[in-house]
């Protein structure tokens, strides 16, 4: 009895296993992406700035304006769903012509100036969007026909096509969308770009379909397949196993080296990079000294990092300021690879033997082995880091409650030397504050400089300003500019683009209606 | 019998009460930020305030333990902070995923383990059954992630008979087979392993009772008496298994899910753990100890039914 | 059931356990390989060629050669000198979590077995909430929670196998604990507590001992799994679960990185695996005497 028992769930667990279903037959063009993190964080483009969300956001949404595609510079920008536009005498007032016949997806309806307004005061709240600082001096958004819309701002701003542009806030949702769907919106994101959202898998994919509809014709790609892995050697062995076409890649020289060995595999590195500052904490009691800090300056070895990262994907740094940015200098105080003068300074300060610092790191491997070498040439000067690894959350959370002497971040911004100067080194952005962002070395040496540029309507003052600025916080040596890290993605070479792929202010590549698959 | 059943089912109740206390107590002291999570780093310490409260985190512990406690008592574990959906429908959708790779290995574990053990029991102290013994001390003494890194660089990349990355489409039964198999394996090593041991010592006990000496004398092949008798009562060292070794099995499921970038239960749990998912992470780990628990009974009872001694105690 | 019987001073003792040794090959087995480990672990910072933590940019990844026997990780750190640092987190880590668990389990188990009802189920309720949790989730909360170090780590796993050994020591507390001699022993004036441990703990040794290397092997297993994960120790101590984490992420280039540590911890588990299996078989009598 109990034998035959065993014998018929033997075979319900064996036919269970063994049923095989026919595959399904491909004839579509499907683009097989592999991206970095675990999931999904919100695919709503006003509120999150996730790179794995960033990336997919200008192939679902478009904004008024666009980057070129394949490239971050703010001299050459182009109509999106704006034709065309101008600006009042005294730049106060900007109006837009819209494209006419643009089609929301999923039915939503044609685009209309209803929804640019719509969209960008959901921008400039709060409540909804985490770009809001961006848009503080615009006053009003106003729609005057079905087809134009007008901002009208309350002082000049650095660069307003800067923030209707494809990025962040600029991206145009769709009101109906937005109301009808509520809190779903975020894993269910409606816009007029080339592809259009279709199911997410949460832990697993996001699948986006080409829009038929679109207004600069149909894509040649029928289906995106984004998947979400986490984990690089796994993303590069499935892209190996021609199980993906296109991954996000190691941002390291080797890597790049040994995957482009294979003929039919194609790299792209991309910019805008991101820069990865060591901040030095003064508010921390043995950081107050200058002397200190200046010896963590003299400590790094540059050169050695650029070795080890790689002279393909990464860039020395010597300001606080990325490169490419708008009002970045190199003219700025270079606090060159020297131990025996970091050892003299910190002998100096009262530390003979040397110095012990607290250092938290992410477990992600992008900033936690840069960090490992910046420990070991630390240790050379006698300066040693008691290093914690923690999760990539705890470590967000730590350094903003000042739990770590040292913070090694890496970070891209909308490429105006204003918003990373803002974001870093206000005295408003100080963490701990109520109006706390990234500041932190608590460093105050420059708000005048960073205030005054921002207002300033003449081009070569405000630069003259910025400058200022960051000659000011190295001065103190408030961080170590360490190297620029450039973006790696590696593309079977039958994905072809249909233009070329320098830079990207999304962090990957742009996918449009040219792309192709073979 | 009915007696210790109630008695067993009433003592899971305060366990699972006071694990479901340890687990939302332990993750409140974990350091680290939902709303963070979700808002990047860019966020603004008001907007940061703003979701906390949306999410509830800013209501006192003891509101949100309680919150909690009777939720789940009605099996409402909540909604996920990071993705708004049921903690229970995002567990639902990796479910299968992890009971396929579950019965794969531990049928894997009984289809190499019982024959294993029976040959080591039949032939013990010969070389065979060393070689059997030693080979099954190899089984158990991998950790997990190396005999499954091992497995991909063997069968996935040198080979490529199998995906690298285990994420079939569940409807299609021969992808879902294809992807198991890898994991499956590098699951049921362990559970081979076991189960070849636990086979073995029930299976010595069994060739000096009376009746197979009995058959032996009747003529019947003894090897053949001993597998019958072996298949007959295969449950015995599944359950021994099972219930002894449950964690082993979780803790290996959860680091052959990381390795092969398999959804399940562990990745789960793991990647609420580093988004700070608090009532993801509380949830299920809810459900781990729920099944522990659970496991933990029937392995009692089936022992109770199986071995009267264990019924007086 | 007992390994050692009778108090009978170091001398009997000592040759008891060569007794219990020779009868199961595989425990001497077992305790070579470990002592080979132990050897290596002790001798670490005068056999090891490189200073383990010492980088050198230019000769990262490099295959083996005569300059560095396993060849360098990605920081050009010697993997042979890291290896065998890495054997004394390893060894003491496990040893070290299971001899805390196993104090505390033990005189937890006899407490809980002794006084009976409130305390018992106190004790033992508290025990089976941490065996709800499997070992692997366990450490990897504890060790969210307290932070990643070696000493945090160590508790961790001390915590899982506490409430094993708590099991252990209970049962035979409390078929004794009525017995005559306890009660004679009340009756001389000892305390208690002392009289349970002078009866009970030369009882259960034998068992402690098996039970005590099998959860160093399974110790092993789960600091190499969390190291693994990402939350073992701190950077730049070299641990094998560590170092294949760092492999891994070159795994298709240079797979030497993560297979060399993971030989490490395979013969070092399987050494503690055989030493606990050889001497449950030689001091269990069901499977001795057939």
């Amino acid at each position: 009895m109990r034998c035959k028992q065993l014998l018929s769930v033997f075979l319900a667990v064996f036919a269970y296993t063994c049923v095989l279903g026919a595959m399904p037959a491909h004839a579509e063009s499907v683009l097989r992406v592999g991206t970095l993190s675990n999931d999904a964080n919100q695919l709503d483009p006003h509120v999150s700035t996730k790179s794995q969300d960033k990336i997919l956001f200008p192939w679902v949404f478009n904004g008024l304006v666009r980057f070129k595609p394949g490239s971050a510079d703010l001299n050459e920008i182009e109509p999106d769903l704006a034709d065309s536009w101008s600006a009042s005498a005294d730049g106060l007032s900007w109006t837009f012509k819209l494209r006419k016949g643009v089609q929301f997806h999923g039915g939503y309806g044609e685009l209309t100036a209803d929804d640019v307004v719509f969209s960008l005061n959901r921008a400039r709240n709060k409540e909804t969007s985490t770009a809001y600082k961006d848009y503080a001096d615009v006053a009003s958004v106003t729609a005057s026909d079905k087809y134009t819309v007008t901002i009208t701002l309350a002082k000049p701003v650095p660069s307003l096509l800067g923030i209707v542009t494809n990025y962040h806030g600029g991206f145009i949702v769709s009101k109906k969308a937005v109301e009808a769907l509520g809190e779903n919106f975020k894993t269910n994101p409606i816009g007029t770009g080339p592809f259009a959202f279709s199911e997410y898998q949460s832990k697993r994919q996001v699948t986006l379909v080409a829009n038929k509809e679109y207004f600069r014709g149909v894509p040649k790609i029928d289906k995106i397949v984004y998947r979400y892995l986490p984990d690089e050697s796994s993303r590069e062995l499935a892209f190996k196993n021609g199980e993906l076409d296109l991954i996000y890649g190691t941002r390291e020289q080797r890597w790049v080296e040994r995957i482009r060995e294979d003929k039919q595999v194609k790299v792209d590195i991309i910019g805008l990079g991101e820069l990865r500052t060591l901040h030095i904490n003064a508010a921390k009691d043995h950081l107050k000294d200058i002397r200190v800090r200046k010896a963590i300056a003299h400590a790094v070895n540059r050169d050695e990092m650029v070795t080890f990262v790689g002279q393909d994907v990464a860039q020395r740094s010597l300001s606080v300021v990325p490169l490419g940015y708008l009002g970045t200098t190199t003219d700025v105080p270079v606090y060159e690879h020297d131990v025996d003068k970091a050892k003299e300074l910190l002998k100096a300060a009262g530390y003979p033997d040397g110095i012990t610092l607290k250092v938290i790191i992410t477990k992600v491997a992008s900033l936690r082995v840069p960090m490992e070498v910046l420990q070991a040439q630390l240790r050379k000067a006698g300066i040693n880091l008691d290093l914690e690894v923690v999760e990539h959350s705890a470590f967000h959370k730590l350094i903003r409650e000042d739990a770590s002497d040292l913070i090694l971040y890496g970070a891209a911004r909308f490429p105006v030397a204003d918003s990373y100067l803002t974001q870093f080194y206000l005295s408003d952005s100080i963490v701990g504050t109520p109006t706390a962002i990234t500041n932190f070395s608590h460093c105050d040496v420059a708000d005048t400089e960073i205030r005054a540029a921002r207002a300033e309507t003449d081009a070569a003052k405000q630069m003259a300003l910025w400058k200022t600025a960051q000659r000011k916080i190295l001065e103190q040596s408030f961080s170590v500019p360490i190297f620029e890290q450039l973006i790696v993605w590696a593309r079977t070479a039958n994905l072809d683009y249909g233009f070329a792929m320098k830079n990207s202010l999304s962090n990957g590549p742009i996918i449009d209606e040219r792309t192709t698959l073979k | 019998m009915l007696k210790y059943v109630l008695k067993r089912l009433g003592m899971s109740i305060p366990i699972l009460l006071a694990v479901l206390t340890l687990v939302f107590v332990i993750i409140r002291i974990v350091p680290g930020d939902p709303a963070m999570v979700v808002l990047g780093d860019q966020a603004s310490a008001e907007a940061l305030e703003a979701l906390r409260a949306k999410m509830g985190l800013d209501a006192p512990l003891v509101e949100q333990y309680l919150t909690f406690l009777f939720g789940a008592l009605r099996g409402d574990l909540g909604l996920s902070l990071l993705s708004g959906k049921p903690v229970l429908a995002e567990v639902m959708t990796v479910l299968p995923y992890t009971i396929d790779l579950t019965i794969a290995g531990v049928l894997i574990g009984v289809v190499f383990g019982v024959p294993l053990g029976v040959l080591t029991a039949v032939y013990r102290n010969s070389v065979t059954d060393y070689f059997i013994r030693v080979l099954s001390l190899f089984g158990l003494s991998f950790p997990a992630f190396y005999s499954a890194i091992l497995l991909i660089l063997v069968f996935a990349i040198q080979f490529q008979f199998f995906p690298v990355i285990s994420d079939p489409d569940l409807s299609d039964y021969g992808q879902r087979l294809e992807h198991l198999i890898l994991p499956a394996f590098n699951l049921g090593l362990i559970m081979v392993a076991y189960i070849t041991r636990s086979t073995r010592s029930s299976m010595l006990e069994v060739l000096r009772e009376d009746y197979v000496r009995t058959a032996k004398a009747k003529g019947v092949p003894r090897l053949i008496v001993i597998f019958r008798h072996a298949l007959q009562n295969a449950l015995i060292p599944i359950v021994t298994v099972i219930g002894l070794y449950l964690g082993v099995l979780i803790g290996n499921s959860v680091l052959t899910e990381i390795v092969f970038n398999r959804p399940g239960l562990g990745k789960l749990i793991l990647d609420a753990l580093s988004e700070r998912d608090y009532t993801l992470l509380q949830g299920v780990m809810v459900i781990y100890a729920f099944i522990i628990v659970v496991v933990n009974l029937i392995t009692d009872l089936t022992y109770g039914l199986v071995d009267p001694r264990v019924k007086h105690q | 059931m007992s390994l050692f019987p009778k108090a009978g001073g170091l001398h009997r003792t000592f040759n008891d356990l060569v007794r219990v040794f020779n009868r199961n090959k595989t425990s001497w087995a077992g305790l070579i390989l470990l002592l080979v480990m132990v050897v290596l672990a002790v001798l670490a910072p005068w056999i090891a060629p490189y200073d383990p933590i010492d980088q050198n940019i230019l000769q990262r990844l490099s295959p083996s050669s005569t300059e560095h026997l396993l060849g360098t990780d990605q920081f050009g750190r010697d993997i042979l000198s890291r290896i065998l640092w890495g054997a004394r987190i390893s060894l003491s880590v496990g040893t070290i979590s299971v001899l805390l668990g196993m104090a505390v389990g033990t005189v937890l188990g006899i407490f809980a077995g002794y006084k009976g009802k409130f305390w018992d189920y106190l004790i033992m309720g508290v025990m089976d909430v941490f065996m709800a949790i499997p070992t692997l989730l366990m450490g990897l909360m504890v060790v969210a929670v307290l932070g990643p170090n070696l000493v945090n780590l160590t508790i961790a796993i001390a915590l899982t196998v506490a409430p094993r050994f708590a099991r252990i020591a209970r049962a035979p507390t409390i078929s004794i604990k009525n017995r005559d001699f306890v009660e004679a022993g009340r009756a001389m004036g000892f305390s208690d507590m002392r009289i349970m441990a002078a009866h009970i703990f030369p009882n259960i040794l034998g068992e402690l001992v098996v039970m005590g290397s099998l959860w160093v092997a399974t110790a092993v297993r789960i600091e190499a799994s969390l190291s693994f994960i990402g939350l073992g120790v701190k950077p730049p101590t070299p641990t094998w679960g560590g170092m294949i984490r760092e492999g891994f992420q070159n795994i298709l280039s240079e797979p030497w990185i993560s297979i060399y540590p993971g030989i490490f911890i395979l013969i070092t588990v399987l050494a503690f695996n055989l030493l606990g299996d050889g001497l449950r078989d030689a001091i269990d009598p069901k499977l001795r005497n057939s």
